[in-house]
């Protein structure tokens, strides 16, 4: 939630702000927020047009060892000299890194974000003159070529360009300098008149010429006092044959990203963004720097590692490249060749890039998973039902709401509690009326094997009687103002320290706060909510932290996208220490980097209950699961302002089919727990809920995919059919997995959605009718307020669990039914993955891991985890075989022996459904059709 | 037989009869006495709905054959089925299928959980127990809050009566004042005539008629000063500073006339003139208009309160009539809350102002129980648009009361208020015979 609610509190205090506020009304209030011309180093170093690069490369002072080259680069213009490290990484991954040869001081590089130091592979020289080196990458004729003169690099495979850097010139390094009084030196002139031939005063010159906004930068009432000056880089990179690039979270905007030439460019720097506008660049509350570039024959990834405000252009032509010069003239060069130009500007740090070479989607994402790891585990009670309101008054409230739930016959999993129930926003506190008894409350819970998630965020108000303030100011925990004292903005409790989560040593303390014996109320059912973690400073430049405050040694400017995973991290570790490292946490945060999928779920912020905010929240999660946040999801119903019950109702059915299933909403508005809309609209949003805990084996089974190799749980249609483009720009439909084909219905009073359906040669089952369709078609399926258009793939076992009951805990022991969907060729597979739901005991192999497959009409189950031991009660309770026919004779193969089981045959719909067949799901058995 | 104690009997009748339930139950686990004749042990078993025919095995056998659920009375197979717990001893009633076997003790009498590791008490003699001592509780409140408010309701019907007296007395009063301003209209054109002249022949110039026209209509002079007591009668209307100025400088200048005096032009004008002025002023005020809004403003000080009063809606027996007038508090955390029925609702924090959560809107209960629900609207308008509104809900008891207040959403809130007039004689019969 944002600042609105806030202001009206702090009444004459913010009045001026207030009427900013008001006046943006129901949108945001752009003017809050910088655009590109109002961010100097974005302005400046966008002024920059492509054009010829004036950075060389020393190749005399190459060195290659067995791990990386290294090598000097100089820009002409100011003979400052960079230093080019290059790494060929396992996995065909390159990364080049670029710094300054000899900063004055260090510059950030970004800890904490990659998993390891990502182990490399041999690079080797395949030639070198005067132009250029040439390395090998290893593998498939995969090249390297660096050009001294200008300075570029080419990655090159058999014929074909990659992907090249600095193609267009536009590599730039602002070099760290002293601050020289502009005014004191009236001889520099009077040189330049006198000298204008001597080049090395010219360049000299250009070095100390100084724009606005170098050495301080005033946006608003705010003021940037920038110590260390301009420090921006930026880089470009061509993508020849790409017309596709995706990623860059956290943006409002489609999945396929557009050219950014008429406009700003992408932004990425953490913001609280009061009622963010649709389809637009602007800066979110998080930043993933990670772009993937696909066509139908390759998909790529670019890796830019900078948790500094950045920005990126991105722009499409079919113009054709620069000369290569002649080591390139065998390289082919078809100037009819789409091709996708990008370029990243960051503000500092350095340049930190890791080229993801694919070839597939899921090549790019194990590259990716294999620098900053896969997607948290979560336990399988928070793919369930998640019930929020800012906020549950009290624990009389949060008692009818769960009594309201069983009433209605509606499963939930977790209730929330927002900012209310904290005495006075003081986080880790209970409100002592309101909450006199948490643990009565918590014991309630869990009796009905339910949960709850409390929110902490990380601001700490400002009072000498809240013991968390005073020992992190009494450890010196908190972040600095620029003149050393405790940096303090205005958030929820009015004033605010910010803990400074960069330091071990302070995440190490704040995860200990977790502790039962520190957390008063908590217990083993109890979860944590990180909100205004980018951070959310209200009184602050951009509704955030002066880029000026301090982080130890190093200015917020550098780490501010990374505030967010920090709190995140020590947030689920405190969750995973509390109980001694044996339970899984769940935590959900607002602001993310990259790598916060291996701490837990994020969810897109404050949206509002319009239909547009329905129709982005798929295009915003595709976005984030692309970069390895799988566990994403919006409020269910929108944050802000109140749903249509049409709208909400078509919501909850979308949110069924989406990672994280969260229903939210503002103070403000109407109560909306599902059974207040007439018993018809109770009936629907229970159906899809209903729809949700069917599937959860298969959700679960998901996320146990995406957390052994990053793919995706809810992917866009291109990752599975890279090579048919009308997949490629699709964000209304979506795929679970491989086998799930999802198109929600996101339009008011819709009375039919067109689905693409792909795969020439695949077919697609409805969910509900089992009707079969073709692929490679669109298909318009007419809807009711009751449909949600769901597809299984032909050639598909789902299992799921048909028993639907109060929580997902209750359903743990409860036998499964599997679908199977044949294909053309009456074949079909599947998995399913089962442990005890919450702890990390199935990294000691307590799990069980089978595979499904059908074909020649026998069913069998294979073991995919020997190894492993865990035991379930659960058994088949019924095998439903889409697109069969009918046998004779079905009969049961297990360790006991050999029986016949029953079946009903549907000959309208080709369905069989086996009855009984009773083994135990986690044993070998064979189902053979006669 | 005979050689058996007493003691030994009645254990063989136990054994007994837990063996017959043994027997029976395994078949028909989770139906009520009434669904029986569905389970009869034959070689099949049709569904209630009559869709299907099973094998009578297949009845609980924990897989669903029957699209109504019916043959898996006692698992929790189907997805629409329910089970139906016994309690001997407390309430039988129905559970979803999907609480049977779910770790979670439902029933009472720990039926639904015959397989699974909750370890379920059966408690039903003691919420028996509880819910005889609670009905008893509550009889016993319901027959004090009849007989109270029987009394209420004599109360009230004299109360009605007392204020219907009261409010025809007030209608004829203003009726009376009607008649009067009627006159006083046509005194005014009167004047107006006169004034017009008067000023005739002042611009004329004819200086030393104009207080010989003065003094000829004294008389319709002397009716202002009574004009003016009426307006003083209707104190409370707007005009009243300036008639009370006009009529001290008016009884001035009758004493003058009066007094029969001559009077020079300068001490005419500076006097009568201004006097003039005044009556101008008044008369002009005393248009037919304004004295039609006088006699409103009148009836709306005076009676029209009264007679508002009396067309609200107080139940059909003016039950509720006692409440008009009555203020009744409660503090919930750090605020204090206040109900003044038929009137207002208000919020007042322990530091901060009063906010209206609502005026008397009107009774909001459902058709058969019109009277269980009060609606108070537009009260302060709230932060994002609307206005706080507030509904009461009216319980039976022996005591007037508010008893809970609520906000579950912001600016709605929710009120519980206790009254024996809410006592119901139908509730009272429902309850006795739900609970026997």
């Amino acid at each position: 939630m944002c600042c609105w609610f806030f202001l009206r509190r702090m009444g004459p205090v913010l009045l001026l702000w207030l009427a900013v506020c008001l006046s943006g009304s129901w949108a945001v209030d752009k003017g809050n927020f910088k655009t590109c011309d109002q961010s100097a180093f974005c302005k400046r170093q966008r002024a920059m047009k492509p054009g010829e690069s004036p950075y060389r490369a020393l190749l005399e002072t190459m060195e290659l060892t067995n791990t990386r080259l290294t090598l000097q680069l100089i820009n002409d213009n100011n003979k400052v000299r960079l230093l080019l490290e290059l790494y060929r990484l396992q996995g065909n991954i390159t990364r080049v890194k670029i710094n300054e040869l000899k900063p004055l001081k260090p510059r950030y590089e970004v800890p904490d974000v990659l998993i390891r130091e990502p182990p490399t592979e041999p690079l080797s020289l395949l030639s070198q003159d005067e132009n250029g080196v040439v390395l090998s990458l290893g593998a498939e004729s995969q090249r390297v070529i660096v050009s001294a003169r200008p300075f570029r690099l080419d990655i090159v495979e058999g014929r074909d360009v990659l992907m090249s850097l600095n193609s267009r010139g536009l590599l730039s390094f602002e070099h760290l300098r002293m601050r020289k009084d502009t005014q004191a030196d009236p001889e520099a002139e009077n040189k330049e008149g006198t000298d204008p031939a001597n080049p090395a005063e010219t360049v000299k010159e250009e070095e100390e010429k100084v724009e606005d906004g170098m050495w301080e930068e005033t946006f608003k009432s705010h003021t940037d006092s920038k110590p260390s000056g301009p420090s921006a880089i930026s880089l470009d990179f061509s993508l020849p044959g790409v017309e596709h690039v995706y990623g860059i979270p956290e943006h409002a905007d489609t999945l396929k990203l557009k050219t950014t030439d008429s406009g700003d460019p992408y932004r990425l720097y953490n913001l609280d963004v009061f009622q963010y506008e649709l389809y637009n660049p602007m800066a979110l509350y998080g930043a993933v720097p990670v772009m993937l570039a696909h066509n139908t024959q390759r998909t790529m990834g670019i890796f830019w590692l900078n948790a500094a405000e950045t920005w990126v252009d991105i722009s499409s032509n079919t113009a054709g490249k620069t000369v290569f010069g002649k080591m390139l003239d065998y390289v082919q060069g078809s100037s009819e060749t789409p091709q996708t130009d990008v370029r990243w500007i960051s503000e500092s740090g350095i340049i930190d890039v890791f080229l993801m070479l694919g070839p597939t989607p899921r090549d790019v994402f194990s590259q990716y998973a294999s620098l900053t790891g896969t997607q948290a585990f979560p336990p399988l009670a928070s793919l369930g039902y998640h019930q929020c309101r800012w906020n549950y008054n009290d624990q009389e409230d949060v008692r009818s709401v769960d009594a309201g739930f069983d009433e209605h016959d509606i499963p939930y999993d977790f209730i929330w509690l927002d900012i209310e129930h904290t005495d006075g926003k003081r986080y880790f506190t209970w409100d002592p009326h309101k909450f006199a008894s948490p643990k009565e409350m918590l014991q309630g819970l869990l009796d009905k094997k339910r949960k709850m998630v409390a929110i902490v965020d990380p601001h700490i108000k400002v009072d000498t009687n809240y013991k968390i303030h005073n020992e992190i100011r009494s450890r010196g925990f908190y972040v600095k103002n620029k003149d050393g004292g405790d940096y303090e903005g205005w958030c929820w409790p009015g004033n605010a320290g910010y803990p400074d989560f960069t330091r071990p040593d302070m995440r190490a303390w704040w995860a200990s706060q977790f502790g039962y014996d520190q957390y008063e109320g908590a217990m083993e059912n109890l979860y944590t909510w990180n909100d205004m973690n980018e951070p959310s400073v209200f009184n602050g430049p951009e509704v955030t932290m002066h880029k000026d405050a301090m982080h130890e040694s190093w200015e917020h400017r550098e780490v501010h996208n990374l505030y967010g995973l920090y709190v995140h991290r020590a947030t689920a570790e405190g969750l995973t220490e509390r109980s001694g490292g044996v339970e899984r946490p769940f935590v959900l945060t607002r602001a993310f980097f990259a790598g916060s999928q291996r701490y837990g779920a994020v969810w897109t912020g404050d949206n509002a209950a319009e239909w547009d905010h329905l129709k982005i929240s798929i295009p915003m999660c595709l976005s984030l699961g692309l970069v390895g946040i799988s566990f994403c999801g919006a409020d269910v119903g929108g944050f802000f302002k109140s749903p249509s019950t049409e709208l909400l109702v078509r919501w909850y059915q979308t949110g069924a089919y989406q990672p994280f299933f969260r229903a939210h909403a503002h103070l403000d508005t109407p109560r909306r727990e599902p059974w207040l809309f007439g018993p018809e609209n109770t009936a629907l949003m229970r159906e899809a809920i209903r729809q949700r805990y069917t599937f959860l084996p298969y959700w679960y089974q998901l996320f146990y995919l995406a957390y052994h190799t990053g793919e995706p749980v809810m992917r866009p249609l291109w990752v599975e059919y890279p090579q048919d483009p009308a997949t490629f720009a699709l964000d209304d439909e979506y795929l679970l997995g491989r086998d799930l084909l999802v198109h929600p219905v996101t339009e008011e009073g819709a009375r039919g959605v067109t689905a693409y359906l792909p795969g020439k040669h695949e077919v697609w089952f409805d969910i509900h009718t089992f009707q079969k369709h073709n692929g490679g078609q669109n298909l318009y399926i007419p809807v009711t307020m009751s449909s949600i258009p769901v597809f299984q793939r032909g050639g598909s076992i789902i299992p799921r669990k048909l028993r639907v009951r109060r929580s997902s805990t209750c359903m743990e022991h409860d036998p499964y039914t599997l679908y199977v969907a044949l294909d053309n060729q009456r074949t079909a597979e599947g998995e399913l993955y089962i442990d005890d739901g919450h702890t990390f005991n199935y990294e000691k192999k307590e799990l069980i891991h089978r595979k499904f497959s059908f074909a020649n009409g026998v069913l069998s189950s294979v073991d995919l985890e020997p190894n492993a031991q865990f035991t379930t009660k659960s058994w088949v309770e019924r095998i439903i075989i889409l697109g069969a026919s009918k046998p004779s004779m079905v009969t049961l193969k297990t360790a006991d022996g050999e029986n016949q089981l029953e079946f009903d045959f549907d000959a309208s719909m080709s369905v069989l459904t086996i009855r009984k067949p009773g083994m135990n799901v986690g044993a070998d058995w064979t189902v053979t059709l006669q | 037989c005979s050689f058996l104690s007493s003691e030994m009997r009645f254990h063989i009748i136990i054994a007994a009869f837990l063996w017959a339930a043994f027997v029976e139950s395994r078949k028909i686990r989770g139906i009520s006495s009434s669904y029986k004749r569905f389970y009869r042990e034959r070689k099949s078993f049709l569904c209630i709905d009559g869709s299907k025919m099973i094998p009578f095995e297949q009845v609980n056998d924990d897989y669903c054959d029957c699209a109504d659920g019916s043959d898996e009375p006692g698992t929790s197979a189907c997805p629409r089925g329910r089970f139906y717990c016994t309690n001997l001893g407390f309430r039988p009633h129905y559970i979803p299928s999907s609480r049977v076997n779910d770790g979670i003790c439902d029933c009472c009498d720990a039926s639904d959980e015959y397989n699974s590791h909750a370890r379920c008490q059966n408690t039903c003699w003691n919420l028996g127990q509880k819910e005889r001592a609670y009905v008893e509780g509550q009889m016993k409140t319901l027959d004090e809050g009849l007989r109270l408010k029987q009394q209420l309701i004599e109360e009230g019907v004299l109360l009605w009566r007392e204020k219907q007296a009261q409010l025809r007395e007030l209608q004829r009063a203003a009726e009376d004042l009607q008649i009067k301003l009627e006159e006083h209209r046509k005194r005014k054109h009167e004047a107006d005539r006169l004034k017009e002249q008067t000023l005739k022949a002042l611009k004329a110039g004819d200086k030393g008629k104009a207080p010989s026209i003065f003094r000829t209509h004294f008389k319709t002079f002397a009716h202002f000063a009574e004009l003016f007591q009426f307006t003083q009668l209707g104190r409370r209307f707007g005009y009243r500073a300036a008639s009370i100025s006009c009529l001290l400088s008016l009884t001035g200048a009758t004493t003058l006339l009066g007094g029969g005096h001559q009077m020079d032009l300068s001490k005419f004008q500076n006097t009568l003139w201004d006097n003039f002025h005044c009556f101008h002023l008044v008369g002009s005020l005393l248009d037919y208009t304004n004295v039609k809004l006088s006699c409103n403003c009148i009836e709306h000080y005076d009676n029209f309160d009264l007679q508002k009063k009396l067309e609200i809606d107080y139940g059909t027996d003016w039950e509720y009539l006692f409440l008009n007038g009555q203020c009744y508090k409660l503090k919930v955390y750090e605020y204090m809350y206040t109900l003044c029925p038929f009137n207002m609702v208000s919020q007042k924090s322990t530091a901060g102002t009063e906010v209206s959560l609502g005026l008397w809107g009107m009774w909001a209960g459902p058709a058969k129980n019109h009277y269980s629900q009060m609606v108070y609207e537009n009260g302060e308008p709230c932060w994002q648009g609307g206005s706080r509104t507030t509904s009461v809900t009216m319980t039976c008891g022996t005591e007037t009361a508010l008893r809970s207040v609520k906000e579950p959403s912001k600016c709605q809130y929710i009120m519980d208020f206790e009254t024996p007039v809410a006592c119901q004689p139908v509730l009272k019969q429902r309850g006795v015979h739900s609970e026997l």
